[in-house]
């Protein structure tokens, strides 16, 4: 992972656009480079050969030349002969014609220096000296022609050999230079043929290499976003696409999905777990019913049962035993009551919950309040004899603005559950106040509870155990309405407890929330 | 019912209701033992063998069902009709009790004309 991790790094994050531009400026960088390649080879061969046409023109020119002076010589040679035989002597008009023939022969000379360049420079010099001289000679020639009666020197024998000799030099070199320049288009033909061909295959390699990348780069982005789609749409809800991989439009297009996925996730999740919550809630309501019509069917069983079997002991006419006949009366009763108990729980729970229960504050002593109900309460101790240890602060007690009945309330369920869960133990009931709140503690030597049970002990519609009902009856109602009961007042529950060690609940609530005392 | 009072074995937690059961059975003139859980039912049944078991489902120690399927498990037990009897009175409770193999099932508050037809069927089909 670390290795594709680095490779990915140095990967360069292009986005599309980008790729584009650089593939479409590295194919154009090749297509100028071929132009370039094939305008440089145009322009050497084109060099090459003015090279060589010159040198084919100056040869044209020097053989013109060789032409020349050797018809020159040969007139020249015959007018020495027919002035030594006739002595007639040349008319204006070949003279001008001859002088113009001399001057023909300097401008080829002079026509024929502008070739060749440097290499033949030295030839033409030569030549140059050599050709001027015999001309001299040759101008002298006709001056003389008709001034004396002498033959005139025609020219030095030296001269016109010289002037051979140097031409023959200079046609011997500008051969060479034809060749070798002849030569130097061949290689320059070759080599920008070769060039040419290279530049055009490696541009194809080059070409073909850029589109593979491309088509890869972009392939890969394309198929790590189906790849995305796919594992989210098919339930990955983690998934997300590596959004480093890619820049630009692909790596923008990455990150949205990815917002997209997580949002989506967020709407699953919370659809998942309101989902949950309804089905657990569900679940929780169809127990307590289940758990109420059972509750409801035991006291009814007894109410029933023994009406029924009283009614036949009556019919039966026999003698009556008033002693269990009262007693069996006093059980219909206390099962009557306890489903009015329960009937109630149940109705106070179903206000909370749909929010209909008031608060009624009263100025009320919660001293007074505590006697009262463990008086009312006290024959509860003798189901599991249990002894009352009742121990209130009467110093610091004062009157409170609370709710009488909830408080009530809240007290008697916190009794009654410490009487059902102790036996043969002690109920200790204290309270004191504070300069601000009223502390009420009910405490047992029960069997107590783990801090599992004690976690989820105040939920409604749950008991410490789900068969503690069977054992100790009730319905789970009681520490659910205490701990409503707690909020409603602005007070609070809590609960030390460790099996088989007791319980003790100790509900603290404001003494008058709507002014702090200054002093007690 | 016979005057012969065939043993009954009333296996129920609640003082008020055993008490009230014992009364009424014993009035119809069945003979009646009582225990409080079902650890002490599976061992009633072994000791007494009772003509018929009237079951509360909701026992401590050993709930009803569990007492059920082990006596049903039991070759000295399998043959003693069982009547389950419980404040449980929805279907799928009726389901679970059958299933952990009581002959019959009674809802509480008990119709109790409909409990003495139901453990006299149990009584005609044993003998």
């Amino acid at each position: 992972m670390r290795a594709a991790d680095a490779v990915s790094q140095l990967r360069p994050r292009l986005s599309l656009r980008g790729r584009l531009y650089l593939f479409s400026g590295a194919i154009l960088m090749l297509f100028a480079f071929n132009v370039g390649t094939s305008l440089w080879g145009s322009f050497a061969r084109n060099e090459s050969s003015i090279a060589y046409r010159e040198a084919v023109t100056a040869a044209q020119l020097t053989a013109e030349l060789e032409q020349n002076l050797q018809n020159k010589r040969q007139q020249v040679l015959v007018l020495a002969t027919l002035r030594e035989t006739t002595e007639e002597p040349l008319d204006a008009a070949a003279l001008n014609q001859a002088y113009a023939d001399l001057e023909i022969i300097a401008e080829r000379l002079r026509q024929l220096g502008g070739f060749g360049g440097e290499d033949l420079e030295a030839y033409y010099r030569r030549l140059h000296d050599s050709v001027t001289a015999l001309l001299g000679e040759w101008r002298q020639f006709y001056e003389r022609y008709n001034e004396t009666t002498q033959t005139p020197d025609i020219e030095s024998a030296v001269s016109y050999n010289n002037t051979q000799q140097r031409l023959q030099e200079l046609d011997q070199r500008q051969s060479f230079v034809a060749v070798q320049r002849a030569n130097a288009i061949d290689a320059t033909i070759t080599l920008t043929d070769q060039i040419t061909v290279l530049g055009f295959i490696s541009s194809i390699a080059i070409t073909l290499a850029l589109v593979f990348a491309m088509i890869r780069s972009t392939n890969a982005s394309l198929t790590r976003m189906k790849r995305g789609v796919e594992r989210f749409g098919s339930g990955d809800l983690t998934y997300r696409i590596d959004e480093q991989r890619d820049s630009g439009e692909i790596g923008d297009l990455a990150r949205t999905f990815n917002d997209m996925s997580t949002k989506l996730q967020t709407a699953i999740e919370e659809m998942n777990t309101a989902r949950a919550d309804a089905d657990s809630a569900n679940a929780a309501k169809s127990m307590f019913l289940a758990n109420v019509s059972h509750e409801l069917r035991t006291p009814l069983n007894a109410i029933i049962g023994y009406s029924e079997m009283l009614q036949d002991e009556l019919g039966d006419g026999a003698q009556i035993d008033r002693e269990q006949f009262h007693h069996d009366l006093a059980t219909i009763i206390f099962s009557g009551k306890q489903l009015l108990t329960l009937i109630n729980d149940i109705l106070d729970l179903s206000k909370i919950e749909t929010g209909k229960m008031q608060v009624s504050r009263e100025i009320f002593s919660p001293a007074g309040l505590l006697v009262q109900v463990c008086d009312a309460l006290s024959p509860l101790l003798l189901q599991n004899n249990n002894r009352l240890k009742l121990d209130i602060d009467k110093d610091s007690m004062r009157d409170m603005n609370s709710d009488r009945g909830k408080l009530q309330q809240i007290v008697t369920n916190l009794f009654s559950n410490a009487c059902k869960f102790t036996k043969d133990g002690e109920i200790t009931v204290s309270a004191h106040m504070s300069e601000e709140s009223l502390i009420v503690s009910v405490a047992d030597t029960g069997i107590g509870m783990t801090q599992a049970q004690q976690d989820r002990v105040f939920e409604a519609f749950t008991q410490a155990e789900s068969n503690t009902g069977v054992k100790y009856g009730g319905t789970g109602l009681g520490l659910a309405i205490v701990r409503e009961f707690c909020a409603m007042l602005g007070g609070r529950v809590a609960l030390e407890s460790q099996p088989d060690q007791g319980s003790n609940f100790r509900v603290t609530l404001p003494a008058d929330p709507t002014s702090v005392p200054a002093g007690a | 019912m016979t005057d012969i009072d065939p043993s009954i074995l009333l296996v129920e937690d609640n003082e008020v209701n055993r008490d009230m059961l014992v009364r009424r059975l014993q009035r119809a003139g069945h003979h009646v033992s009582t225990v409080g859980d079902g650890e002490a039912a599976l061992e009633a049944m072994r000791q007494q063998q009772p003509a018929v078991v009237l079951m509360d489902m909701n026992l401590p120690i050993k709930d009803g069902w569990t007492a059920c399927q082990e006596a049903q498990q039991d070759p000295s037990l399998s043959s003693i009709p069982i009547i389950a009897l419980t404040a449980h009175a929805m279907e799928e409770d009726k389901r679970r009790a059958l299933e952990a193999g009581c002959s019959d099932y009674a809802t509480k508050p008990v119709d109790f004309p409909d409990l003495l037809a139901k453990i006299a069927a149990q009584l005609d089909a044993r003998c």
